[in-house]
C-alpha cells in the first residue's frame, strides 16, 4: 500500500470508527441467545436478523516437496440496514473478506482484503446455490465437502475441503458466551477437521497441496461487552485426531473476562466443553511488536487442559503475521503449531492462532 | 535683409495694351529648410507684357523655377506681388488661384510629362476636361494642328519622338487658351536640332496667339529668337539684355 | 559586394524609411497567423484534446463495457466473480442541471464502496473523510466540486431529467486537472433512482493486468461477456467522439487559412510595388558587383523578417483571440455533439512551431515571384534618368489559359471522392479555383475596364477616366489588388451562400419534419449526446387531456456504431401525422415507409448516418442492445439536418421489445380540430406540475432550432471578417503606395488646372472601381466556391444534402458594406494625394 505506516495507522483507527459508526442500529438485529434450533445446511447460509456474521477458513497444507503454507479466507458480513428496498444496490449489508498466504517456509506473508457491497451478484451468500462470495473469492458448501477459490494477482487458493469431523456447535445452550450480560455471545458453530487438498499459487508458482483446515462460522449481534478490548484465539488439530480450541476475551484492565472458554472434539467427534477454569492459555514472553501497527503480540503460548491430561506450547514459524486492514480493525492470524504432551504420550498439532486488539488505536475500540 | 533696389525691369506690349501681362513687385521669395531659410527670390521686379517671348537664364539654383512657380500662380511670393493679367494672385483662395490658372496660364515641362494611359488628343484637351469642358475634341484637335501634328491625334505617348512629345505638351498647355506660357527648361531633353525647331514654334506662337512666354533655358540659340533675355543670379535680376 | 551591405542597402534602408508600408506588411503576416494559431489553439481546447464530461473521475481502466440503452446490472456481478484480478467499475453517466445557475454539469454515479478496494481509483473527500460512509442509501447524498458548493452540509438544487430535486453537499471531491468544471457524484443506488435507469449501468469499465497481453484479455472477456454487449478499448467514446469532431475541425481550419491567403495576396503586392520602386538602386547594387542571386535572397530575407515578426506579434494576439473562440466554439460543441468542459488553451511548442513555418511560409512564397524580378533587374537602371511608370508585361494570354487549365482541374477534383473521412479534394478544388481566378483576371481586367471607363467617365467625368486609364496602365498592380479583394469577398460569397442554403433547407425541413402543434420536453440546455427523460406517466396523463387528438413519445439514445457517435431513437407511430412529413432519399411517400417500420425488426436511417457508415436500404444492422444483439433490416433513408451524428430510428413498439423503459425523451402532442391552443397549453402544463419540463409550441421550436444553427456559424462570421479586414487593410495600403507612386502626375494635374479636390475624387473612384472589379470577380469566384462548399465539402464531411439558395438580402447587405468599406479605405490615401505640394513633387528626378 502506498500509505505511510502513520497515516495507515490513522485511517485505520478512523476507519474503525467509520466501521462503527456504520452499523446498523443493534436495536434493530437480533441478539445471540439460547435455545436456537440449529438446522443444516440452512445454518451454514446467510442469518440476516444477525448484524454481524462471518465464515473463518484456516488451514495448514504442504506441497509434495515440503513447502509449508498456512492460508486464512474469511468471509464478513456487516448489517447497516433492514429496510425494504428491492434495489440490488442498495447497501443492506456490508461485505468484506479477508485473504493470506503465509508462506511458512519462504518466510513470507500475502495478505490482500475487499469490501463490497451486495450489488447485483457482486458479494453475497446464496442458500440456494450453497455460495458465499465476495467478488471472485467464494466458498462453496457442498454436503459433504466444501470448495475453497481466491485469487489476488500476487497468490491464490483452490482447495477443496472434506469434513473428516461433524459440524459441532460450540459454546453451551447453542450460544458461545463472550461476556456477562443478555446478548453478549454468538451463535457459532465449526468444522474442525477438514481434509484439503489442491492448489496454491504465490508469485508465478504453482503448488500441489495436501493438509487440513477448520472453518469457523459465528453469527450475532454485539457479542462483545464494552469494557472488553479485544480476544486471543487458538485452534489446534493433532496428530492423533483429536482437535483444541481455546479463546480468551480479554479486558481493557488487563483481566481475563470469566466468560473465555473452548471445547475439545476427540478421535470420535465427541464434543467436551471447556469453561474458563477448565483450560489455561498463557503467553510467554516472546512479543512481536508490529512495524505497522505497534502493536505487540505474544507469539507464545502455554495452553493446557488438565481435564485432558493435555499440556503444550504453540509457536509459530513465521513471526509477521498480521493483517493489516483499512476497513477493519487489524489483527495477527496466524499458522502454528504445537507440541503438546498429552497424559506423558507427545503430541504434534498444527493450527492457527488469532489475536485482536492488539493494534495501536485499538485498545478503546470495540468489535461489535 | 534685401538688397538695394535693382534694375526694375519692365518690358511692355508690342501692341498698345497697357496692362503688363505679368508683373512681380518686389517679390521675395524664402523657402524654409531643416537648417536655415532659404531666399530663392531676392526683392525681384519685373513686368512683361502681352505676347513677348522672353527668356529667363542663369545657373541652376539663381531662382529661375522659383520665378516661373510664382509667375504661374502655383505659389504664393513671401514679400511683394504678383499680379497675373490684372490679378493680384495673394488675396485669392485655393479655388480661385485653380480658377487662375485653368484660364490664364500653361504651363511647359523639360521631361515633358505625358501621361502616359491617356492618346495623344486625351493629353491635349486634360485642362479643358479638368475645367469641365463638354466638348473639349475640337478644341485639342485644332491646338494639334497648330502645331503641325494633327495626324497623331490618336497614338499613344510612348510610339512619339521627344520633340514630337513637347509639341504636343506645348498644344496642352495652349488649348485653353492662356494669357502666358511658362516653359521650364523646354528643350532641355532635345537634341540641338529639334530643340531649335521648338524654340521656333514657342517664338510663332508667341507673336501669333499674342500669348506671353516666359521660358527659363540653357539653350544658347535662343538669342535671336527672343524678345529679351533676363539673367538671373543668387535669387536677384542681374542683368536685362532686349533685342 | 557583401551581402550583408547589399541586404542593408537594398532592404533595411528602405524597410525603416518607409514605415507605413513596412507596418502594413508586418500586420498582414501577424493577423494572418494569428487567426490561424488561434483557430488551431481554440479548436484543439474545444474539441482536440477535450474528454467528455462523463469521463469525469474515470480511472485508468483498459476496457470499456457498453450496449445501447445502457448495460444490464447483472454483467457487473457476472465480471466480479470471473476468476481473474480485474477491476470491475460500474458508472451511471447522466447529465443534471444546476437549477441556480442553469449550468448543466455530467452526474456520476459510482459505487464508492467498490472504489475504497483500490486505493489508484479516485477517492470521494480526503484520506481522513470518513463522511462518505454515512451517507451509504441516502438518496439524497451528493459529492461535487467546491466550485459548486462551498459548504458541507448546503442543499444544491438539481434538474435531473424531468424532475427537479435538491440535494445535500456531503462531501467535496477532487477537480481532476484534466476535466475541470463542476461535476455531481452520488453513490450508484441514488444515481440509478436519480436518472431512472432501474436495472441498467451506463459503462462498465475494467482494468486488467499486464499479463497476458491486452488482446488476450479482449477475448478471454468477450468470450463471458453475451452478445448485446460491447467491450471495448478505453476511450473509444472519447475518440469516437473526437473522430466525429475531426471533420468539423478541419473545416474551420481550412477558413482560417483564407486570411493567410488575403495577406499572402497583400505581401506580394507590397513586394511587387517595392521591387518597381528600388529599381534604381538594384541597378545600382548589381552595377557594383552583386549578383543576382544576391538580390533574390536580400528579398527572400526581407519578407523572412517579416515573417518571424509577424509570427512573434501573432503568437500572443492568437492565444488572446484563441481565448475567445474557445468560448464560441465549445457552445457549439456542447449543443451539437457531446457535453465536454473546454480544455485550457495552452500555446504549445507545436504550435508555435507550426505559426512560424505559416508565417515565414507564406510571406516568402509571396515574395518569391517578385524577388525573382528583382533578380533579372540589369544594372543599367542605375543610370535610370528620370522616373518611368514601368509597366512589366502582363502575359495576358498565357495566364488566362492556365486559369483555364485550372478550372478544368478544380472541376476533376471536385468529383473525386473523400480521403480518409475528409473531403481532401474538395479543399484542393477550392484551391484551385482560387488560383484559376488570381490568374484570369488580368485578362478580365482589360476586357472590363474599357467598358467601366466609358460608363464611369459619363456619370463620373475626366476623374473617372484618368483612374480607369491609371488601373488599366498598371495591370499586373491592379490585378494583384483585385485578386486579394476578390478572394477574400469570394470567401463571404462562397459562406454566406452555403450557410443560406443550409439555413433554408433546414427551415423547410423543420417545417416538414416537425408537423405537430406542441412539443414537450424536460427543461435545461439541449445537447448533442444528452437525452434527459420524462416520466411515462406524464405522457400517459396528456394523452388523456381533452383537446388533444393524439401524441407521439419519441425516444433517444445516445450509442456508438463503427467507433463514431450516433443516435438510437424511436418514435411513436400510432398518430397518423406522425406518418407523414419524412422525406426519404429513396423518394417514397413518408407514410408507405413508415409503416413498414413498424412490422417487424426494420429500421430506418438518417443521410448522415448512411453516409458515414456505408449503409443503404436492404442492409442489415447489428446493434448491441443489452442482453442480446438485436438485427434490423433498414427500410428507408431519411433527410435529416437535426443531427450530425446518425440515426436510427425505430418504431416504438420495436425499440420496447429490447429496451423496456418506457420513459420519452419528448413528446410531440397534437391538438385535435378545433381545439385552442392556448388552453391545451394550460391544461398540459397543469398535468406537467411539480415536473421540470419545457412546452413548445410549433413555431417556437423552430425559431430555437434556427438560433442553435446560427451560433454555430458565428465563429465562420468572425474569420470572414477578419479576411475582409486584410483585404481592406491591404486596398489602403496599396492605395497609398499607389499615391506615392503617381506623386508627380498628380502635381502634373495640379498644373494642368486640377482642384485639390479632384485629385481626391481621382483616388477615390480608384478604390471604387478596384471595389468593382473585385466584387464582379468575387461573386463569380464564391459562387464556384460555393457550389464546391455545398455539393462536395459538406457533403463529405457530415453528410447531409444541402438545397442551393440564394440568401439574396444577406448577400446584396454583405457586399455592399465591402464595397463601401473599400472606397472608404480610399479616404486617407486621398487626403495624402490632396495635400501633396505640386512643385515639390513635379520636379523630383
Amino acid at each position: 500500500m502506498k500509505s505511510s505506516p502513520a497515516r495507515l495507522e490513522r485511517r485505520c483507527a478512523l476507519l474503525l470508527l467509520v466501521f462503527l459508526s456504520i452499523a446498523g442500529k443493534a436495536a434493530d438485529y437480533q441478539l445471540a441467545l439460547p435455545g436456537y434450533h440449529y438446522q443444516f445446511p440452512r445454518d451454514n447460509f446467510n442469518h440476516s436478523a444477525y448484524r454481524t456474521e462471518w465464515w473463518y477458513y484456516t488451514g495448514n497444507v504442504t506441497s509434495s516437496s515440503g513447502h509449508r503454507f498456512g492460508f486464512e479466507l474469511t468471509f464478513f458480513r456487516q448489517g447497516i440496514s433492514l429496510e425494504a428496498n428491492r434495489s440490488p444496490w442498495y447497501v443492506h449489508d456490508l461485505y468484506m473478506a479477508h485473504f493470506a498466504l503465509s508462506d511458512l517456509s519462504g518466510h513470507r506473508y500475502e495478505h490482500a482484503e475487499r469490501i463490497n457491497r451486495a450489488g447485483p451478484g457482486i458479494a453475497g451468500i446464496d442458500a440456494a446455490r450453497q455460495v458465499i462470495w465476495n467478488g471472485n473469492w467464494r466458498a462453496h458448501i457442498g454436503e459433504r465437502s466444501q470448495q475453497l477459490q481466491a485469487i489476488t494477482d500476487a497468490f491464490g487458493i483452490d482447495l477443496s475441503l472434506a469434513s473428516a469431523k461433524p459440524l459441532i456447535v460450540q459454546g453451551r445452550g447453542g450460544i458461545s458466551r463472550k461476556a456477562a450480560g443478555i446478548g453478549h455471545a454468538s451463535h457459532y458453530v465449526s468444522l474442525t477437521r477438514l481434509l484439503t487438498s489442491g492448489s496454491v499459487r504465490l508469485n508465478g508458482a504453482d503448488y500441489r497441496v495436501t493438509g487440513t483446515s477448520w472453518m469457523d462460522h459465528e453469527f450475532f449481534t454485539g457479542s462483545m461487552s464494552s469494557d472488553e478490548s479485544g480476544w486471543d484465539w487458538i485452534s489446534l488439530q493433532f496428530d492423533n485426531n483429536t482437535e483444541l480450541m481455546l479463546y480468551r476475551m480479554r479486558h481493557k484492565d488487563g483481566t481475563i473476562d470469566p466468560f473465555s472458554s473452548g471445547s475439545y472434539v476427540d478421535a470420535s467427534g465427541r464434543t467436551t466443553f471447556l469453561s474458563a477454569s477448565d483450560f489455561s492459555m498463557q503467553p510467554e514472553d516472546d512479543l512481536w511488536m508490529s512495524p505497522k501497527t505497534k502493536g505487540r503480540y505474544p507469539l507464545r503460548w502455554q495452553i493446557s487442559v488438565p481435564r485432558f491430561g493435555l499440556e503444550g506450547t504453540v509457536t509459530t514459524a513465521l513471526r509477521n503475521q498480521e493483517l493489516t486492514s483499512k476497513f477493519g480493525p487489524s489483527y495477527w492470524e496466524g499458522a502454528t503449531v504445537a507440541a503438546a504432551n498429552q497424559s506423558g504420550v507427545s503430541l504434534h498439532g498444527v493450527g492457527y492462532l488469532e489475536m485482536t486488539g492488539y493494534a495501536a488505536g485499538a485498545a478503546n475500540t470495540k468489535f461489535p | 535683409m534685401s538688397s538695394p533696389d535693382t534694375s526694375s525691369f519692365s518690358f511692355p506690349a508690342q501692341s498698345g495694351s497697357r496692362q503688363p501681362t505679368l508683373s512681380l513687385e518686389s517679390v521675395i521669395k524664402d523657402y524654409t529648410t531643416e537648417t536655415e531659410p532659404v531666399r530663392a527670390l531676392d526683392n525681384v521686379s519685373l513686368q512683361i507684357g502681352t505676347g513677348r517671348f522672353v527668356a529667363l537664364v542663369g545657373r541652376s539654383g539663381c531662382g529661375k523655377s522659383t520665378l516661373l512657380h510664382l509667375a504661374g500662380a502655383m505659389d504664393f511670393p513671401t514679400g511683394g506681388r504678383v499680379v497675373l493679367d490684372g490679378v493680384s494672385t495673394d488675396r485669392l483662395t485655393e479655388p480661385e488661384l485653380t480658377q487662375l490658372r485653368r484660364e490664364k496660364v500653361g504651363f511647359v515641362f523639360q521631361s515633358f510629362q505625358l501621361l502616359h494611359t491617356l492618346s495623344v488628343a486625351e493629353n491635349v484637351e486634360l485642362p479643358l476636361l479638368l475645367a469641365g469642358h463638354a466638348h473639349p475634341r475640337p478644341g485639342a484637335l485644332e491646338q494639334l494642328a497648330s502645331v503641325g501634328l494633327a495626324d497623331l491625334a490618336d497614338r499613344m505617348p510612348h510610339q512619339l519622338s521627344g520633340g514630337q512629345m513637347q509639341r504636343v505638351a506645348i498644344a496642352r498647355a495652349l488649348v485653353h487658351g492662356p494669357r502666358i506660357l511658362l516653359a521650364d527648361e523646354p528643350t532641355g531633353n532635345l537634341d540641338s536640332v529639334t530643340g531649335n525647331s521648338i524654340l521656333e514654334l514657342l517664338r510663332r506662337i508667341s507673336s501669333e496667339h499674342n500669348t506671353t512666354i516666359l521660358m527659363a533655358t540653357h539653350n544658347a540659340e535662343f538669342a535671336s529668337l527672343v524678345d529679351a533675355v533676363v539673367r538671373m543670379r543668387d535669387g536677384r535680376i542681374e542683368e536685362v539684355a532686349v533685342r | 559586394m557583401s551581402h550583408l551591405s547589399i541586404f542593408f542597402r537594398l532592404i533595411v534602408r528602405p524597410m525603416l524609411r518607409e514605415r507605413a508600408r513596412s507596418l502594413l506588411m508586418l500586420s498582414a503576416v501577424a493577423l494572418g497567423v494569428a487567426i490561424v494559431l488561434a483557430i488551431d489553439l481554440a479548436g484543439d481546447a474545444a474539441a482536440g484534446s477535450f474528454h467528455s464530461s462523463l469521463q469525469a473521475l474515470a480511472g485508468d481502466d483498459n476496457f470499456e463495457v457498453t450496449a445501447d440503452g445502457g448495460v444490464p446490472e447483472s454483467i457487473v456481478g457476472d465480471l466480479a466473480r470471473l476468476p481473474w484480478p480485474i477491476r470491475v467499475t460500474p458508472r451511471i453517466e447522466d447529465h443534471a442541471t444546476v437549477a441556480a445557475s442553469g449550468e448543466t454539469i455530467p452526474l456520476i454515479g459510482i459505487d464508492f464502496i467498490a472504489q475504497a478496494n483500490d486505493p489508484d481509483e479516485v477517492q470521494l473527500g480526503a484520506p481522513n473523510d470518513t463522511s462518505i460512509f454515512d451517507d451509504i442509501n441516502s438518496p439524497d447524498a451528493i459529492w461535487t466540486t467546491r466550485s459548486l458548493s462551498d459548504r458541507i452540509g448546503s442543499t444544491v438544487t438539481l434538474v435531473i431529467n424531468d424532475h427537479k430535486h435538491a440535494y445535500t453537499v456531503r462531501g467535496f471531491i477532487p477537480t481532476s486537472a484534466r476535466f475541470g468544471g463542476d461535476v455531481a457524484v452520488m453513490d450508484i443506488d441514488a444515481a440509478q433512482r436519480a436518472t431512472g435507469k432501474a436495472g441498467r449501468v451506463d459503462r462498465i469499465l475494467l482494468k486488467v493486468p499486464d499479463q497476458p497481453g491486452f488482446a488476450e484479455w479482449q477475448q478471454r472477456l468477450l468470450a463471458v461477456l453475451p452478445a448485446g454487449v460491447q467491450l471495448l478499448p478505453q476511450g473509444s467514446e472519447t475518440a469516437a467522439n473526437r473522430r466525429m469532431l475531426a471533420a468539423f475541425r478541419w473545416n474551420l481550419r481550412i477558413l482560417s487559412y483564407i486570411a493567410l491567403l488575403v495577406g499572402a495576396f497583400l505581401i506580394y503586392n507590397t513586394v511587387s510595388v517595392s521591387v518597381v520602386r528600388r529599381r534604381v538602386e538594384i541597378g545600382t547594387v548589381r552595377a557594383l558587383g552583386a549578383c543576382r542571386r544576391a538580390v533574390l535572397l536580400a528579398f527572400l530575407a526581407e519578407a523572412a523578417i517579416f515573417g518571424v515578426a509577424g509570427t512573434l506579434l501573432a503568437l500572443p494576439l492568437g492565444r488572446l483571440l484563441a481565448d475567445g473562440a474557445v468560448r464560441v466554439l465549445s457552445t457549439t460543441v456542447n449543443a451539437l455533439y457531446v457535453s465536454s468542459q473546454p480544455g485550457t488553451v495552452g500555446l504549445s511548442t507545436g504550435s508555435v512551431v507550426m505559426a512560424f513555418i505559416v508565417g515565414i511560409g507564406v510571406a516568402v512564397a509571396s515574395a518569391l515571384a517578385p524577388a525573382r524580378e528583382a533578380a533579372l533587374v540589369p544594372p543599367t537602371e542605375a543610370m535610370a534618368r528620370g522616373r518611368r511608370e514601368y509597366a512589366i508585361r502582363v502575359e495576358r494570354g498565357r495566364d488566362a489559359l492556365l486559369a483555364f487549365l485550372l478550372a478544368i482541374a478544380a472541376a476533376f477534383a471536385a468529383r473525386l471522392p473523400p480521403v480518409g473521412g475528409k473531403p481532401l479534394f474538395g479543399y484542393i478544388a477550392a484551391l484551385l479555383l482560387v488560383a484559376a481566378s488570381a490568374f484570369a483576371i488580368p485578362a478580365l481586367v482589360t476586357v472590363l475596364m474599357p467598358l467601366l471607363s466609358a460608363v464611369l467617365t459619363k456619370l463620373l467625368g475626366v476623374e473617372a477616366l484618368l483612374a480607369a486609364r491609371s488601373l488599366g496602365g498598371s495591370l499586373r498592380r491592379t490585378s494583384v489588388l483585385v485578386a486579394m479583394l476578390s478572394t477574400a469577398i469570394a470567401m463571404m460569397t462562397a459562406v454566406g451562400i452555403m450557410v443560406g442554403s443550409f439555413r433554408q433547407t433546414v427551415v423547410i425541413w423543420m417545417e416538414r419534419q416537425l408537423p405537430a402543434d406542441l412539443y414537450l420536453r424536460p427543461a435545461g440546455e439541449p445537447g448533442g449526446d444528452r437525452f434527459p427523460t420524462i416520466r411515462p406517466e406524464l405522457a400517459d396523463s396528456i394523452a388523456m387531456l381533452p383537446g388533444i387528438a393524439a401524441i407521439s413519445r419519441f425516444r433517444a439514445y445516445q450509442i456508438e456504431y463503427q467507433g463514431l457517435p450516433a443516435i438510437l431513437a424511436s418514435v411513436d407511430l400510432g398518430p397518423s401525422q406522425a406518418r407523414d412529413g419524412t422525406e426519404f432519399l429513396s423518394g417514397r411517400p413518408s407514410s408507405v415507409v413508415l409503416s413498414q417500420l413498424d412490422a417487424g425488426d426494420s429500421a430506418i436511417v438518417s443521410e448522415p448516418f448512411a453516409n458515414k457508415h456505408h449503409v443503404h436500404t436492404g442492409d442489415l444492422l447489428t446493434l448491441p442492445m443489452g442482453v442480446r444483439a438485436a438485427s434490423f433490416r433498414v427500410v428507408g433513408i431519411f433527410y435529416d439536418y437535426g443531427d450530425e451524428a446518425g440515426i436510427v430510428l425505430l418504431a416504438r413498439s420495436t425499440m420496447l421489445r429490447y429496451l423496456p423503459d418506457k420513459a420519452a425523451s419528448s413528446l410531440a402532442i397534437y391538438l385535435a380540430p378545433g381545439a385552442n391552443l392556448e388552453t391545451a397549453r394550460a391544461e398540459i402544463r397543469k398535468a406537467a406540475t411539480g415536473r421540470d419540463v419545457l412546452l413548445l409550441a410549433n413555431g417556437e421550436i423552430r425559431r430555437q432550432g434556427i438560433r442553435t444553427f446560427d451560433q454555430t456559424f458565428a465563429i465562420t462570421y468572425a474569420l470572414e471578417a477578419v479576411a475582409i479586414i486584410v483585404a481592406v487593410l491591404g486596398i489602403a495600403g496599396a492605395l497609398i503606395s499607389i499615391v506615392i507612386d503617381r506623386r508627380r502626375e498628380f502635381g502634373l494635374l495640379r498644373f494642368l488646372g486640377a482642384a485639390s479636390s479632384q485629385i481626391r475624387r481621382l483616388i477615390l473612384i480608384e478604390a471604387g472601381l478596384i471595389g468593382i472589379l473585385a466584387n464582379i470577380v468575387g461573386l463569380a469566384l464564391g459562387y464556384l466556391l460555393s457550389l464546391i462548399l455545398i455539393y462536395v465539402i459538406n457533403k463529405q464531411s457530415f453528410g447531409w444534402t444541402i438545397r442551393f439558395h440564394w440568401p439574396v438580402s444577406v448577400l446584396v447587405a454583405a457586399l455592399s458594406g465591402v464595397y463601401l468599406a473599400t472606397v472608404l479605405a480610399g479616404l486617407y490615401p486621398a487626403s495624402i494625394a490632396q495635400r501633396l505640394n505640386p512643385i515639390e513633387v513635379i520636379h523630383e528626378e
